[in-house]
């Protein structure tokens, strides 16, 4: 029998392997719910500032059975508050989010801070991930950087980021790399405290937000430069990308990860198709798993493993109020197969 | 000489399929000068280069990104001209409608689209933003006596607030004066019909003729 980071990484590899693993990163893909908090007693608002609460809650979703991996943070506001966006830790249903803006205008980007790994946020994950690693368990380790779209987004207003990248072309570009470069210093801070897979979540930079070109001009350019980062440090990488891809398949096919990770709109078999090669993670409706029953989610499970997932996870992440019983479904279903 | 109405309103309509503001203000300005009715200007010209890029969006020629720069554009223009319409055209009531993106959800590049489509077919908009309280929506529609109200959301957490903006305005007294319309990532027509909302839609495009047909707009 493998053990979950033997499963995962020989699925990373395209080797082998007993029954496709089922993980849900964190991050955006946030995996923990209400129900969960409870069982563990951990209030979720602390534990986006405490990095004992954020491994103990990690663990906790490993432990109770819900899916294959740890994974911190729990939200996609550590780089934006880091530089310079307030952010609101939100409640015990609701995920921290950004409340107000640190610019105006892409052009303002110099006047944006670096990102410190010494205090703040960036610290408390880095700190949580040396803590995970030192239960040198079996269980595969996942850090999570929110990607640079969606971090540039979240420093400003999102409608002006997206028509300056147009209206103001070069200091887009240099913002953007700038937040990537950033972005890659915190993927290695996460190597080096002990993650042995980066996630990447890019949800705002869509297709349907910025069509073919821009999705290629800026999503795919940045991306791929804090993948390709990653990879000179051997470790695994997984994007997720949200929104219909039918108009950018062939740009989302550029990504250099290993693992391609997509929202429920995006018909699995589909993807198989066109992406052939690709190993493909998802799409187990996350409307479904918080608001079906157990049955259904083992009935969509099947089908994404049928259609050619190979590994499986809820599309895009899991809502707060999911009840566990359907969360832990998927990883049953996968058990029954075998 | 003066350049014929027809190719100032083309000239509008381009400008605002290409997005092009500046051409656009110094088209408005041109048009004004040469003394050819306003309405016009905005009907045949901005309005109607709204019209050609929201047919280019469905087509999935235009994108989010291409409409937001289409409709400064129409806005910069519509700056210029609205000051001379007549004032039987400018104080003519339009139908309104409240929008906002439900409590606890902050994601609303789908609700700005919507809004500018609405504007765009006539309707007044009052935008309440995003992570908006629930009752806020219910307060602005008695306040301005909306004909609907338009929720969205991109999360499956804050949902739920859907439901009680309908059961809000129904402990308020208003719910048949004002039709409440969703939309959002994980919505979907059998929740609309489940919370007892009036309709969904699954694009900004969509939106404006279901609110058309909710208000038995032509």
């Amino acid at each position: 029998m493998l053990t979950p980071i033997e499963r995962l990484s020989k699925a990373l590899k395209k080797e082998k392997v007993d029954r496709p693993p089922c993980i849900c990163p964190g991050g955006m893909m946030n995996m923990v719910t209400e129900e969960l908090t409870r069982e563990v007693d951990i209030d979720f608002t602390e534990a986006h500032t405490s990095a004992e609460k954020m491994a103990s809650l990690a663990i906790a979703v490993y432990e109770k059975g819900c899916f294959e991996n740890y994974g911190v943070p729990f939200c996609m506001t550590i780089e934006a508050e880091d530089f310079g966006a307030k952010v609101d830790m939100g409640t015990s249903i609701h995920e921290p989010h950004v409340v107000e803006y640190a610019i105006s205008s892409v052009r303002e980007w110099e006047s944006l801070p670096k990102m410190s790994f010494e205090h703040g946020r960036a610290k408390v994950v880095i700190d949580a991930i040396k803590l995970l690693k030192s239960k040198g368990s079996s269980v595969p380790i996942v850090g999570n950087i929110t990607g640079p779209i969606s971090t540039a987004s979240s420093i400003m207003e999102p409608v002006v980021f997206f028509k300056e990248l147009r209206k103001m072309n070069k200091e887009a570009h240099q913002f953007i790399d700038f937040v990537a470069e950033q972005l890659i210093l915190f993927a290695k801070k996460q190597i080096e405290a002990g993650a042995d897979i980066i996630a990447i979540s890019d949800p705002s930079g869509t297709g349907e937000v910025l069509g073919p070109k821009l999705f290629d001009e800026f999503a795919v350019k940045y991306i791929n430069k804090v993948i390709d980062s990653i990879k000179r440090e051997n470790k695994g990488t997984i994007v997720h990308i949200c929104g219909g891809m039918n108009k950018v398949y062939e740009e989302v096919n550029k990504l250099n990860s290993d693992v391609l990770s997509f929202d429920s709109i995006v018909n699995m078999k589909e993807a198989r198709a066109k992406l052939e090669d690709r190993i493909l993670m998802g799409n187990v409706s996350t409307y479904a798993i918080e608001f079906g029953d157990p049955q259904k989610v083992r009935e969509l499970t099947k089908k994404c493993v049928d259609d050619g997932a190979d590994i499986l996870s809820p599309a895009c992440g899991l809502g707060m109020k999911s009840p566990i019983r359907n969360v832990r479904s998927m990883l049953e279903a996968l058990k029954e197969e075998i | 000489m003066t350049v014929l109405k027809a190719e100032l309103l083309k000239r509008l309509s381009d400008g605002v399929v290409d997005m092009e503001e500046e051409a656009v203000i110094e088209t408005c300005k041109e048009y004004v000068e040469a003394g050819y009715p306003a309405l016009e200007g905005i009907m045949n010209g901005l309005v109607d280069g709204m019209n050609r890029a929201s047919q280019l969006y469905e087509d999935e020629e235009y994108f989010v990104t291409d409409i937001l720069l289409c409709s400064d554009a129409m806005y910069e223009g519509l700056a210029v001209l609205r000051p001379h319409l007549p004032s039987s055209e400018a104080e003519k009531i339009k139908p309104r409608g409240v929008i906002g993106v439900v409590e606890g959800d902050t994601h609303d590049i789908g609700k700005n689209l919507v809004k500018i489509m609405l504007e765009t077919a006539g309707f007044e908009m009052f935008d309440l933003g995003r992570d908006v309280p629930l009752n806020s929506f219910v307060e602005k529609a008695r306040e301005v006596s909306a004909s609907f109200v338009c929720l969205s959301t991109l999360m499956t957490t804050t949902m739920p607030g859907m439901s009680t903006v309908v059961e809000l305005l129904k402990e308020a007294g208003i719910r048949e004066q004002v039709k409440v319309v969703i939309g959002g990532g994980p919505i979907s027509k059998k929740f609309a019909d489940t919370i007892g909302a009036d309709g969904y839609s699954h694009n900004a495009v969509e939106a404006v003729k279901l609110v058309k047909s909710l208000l038995n707009i032509a």
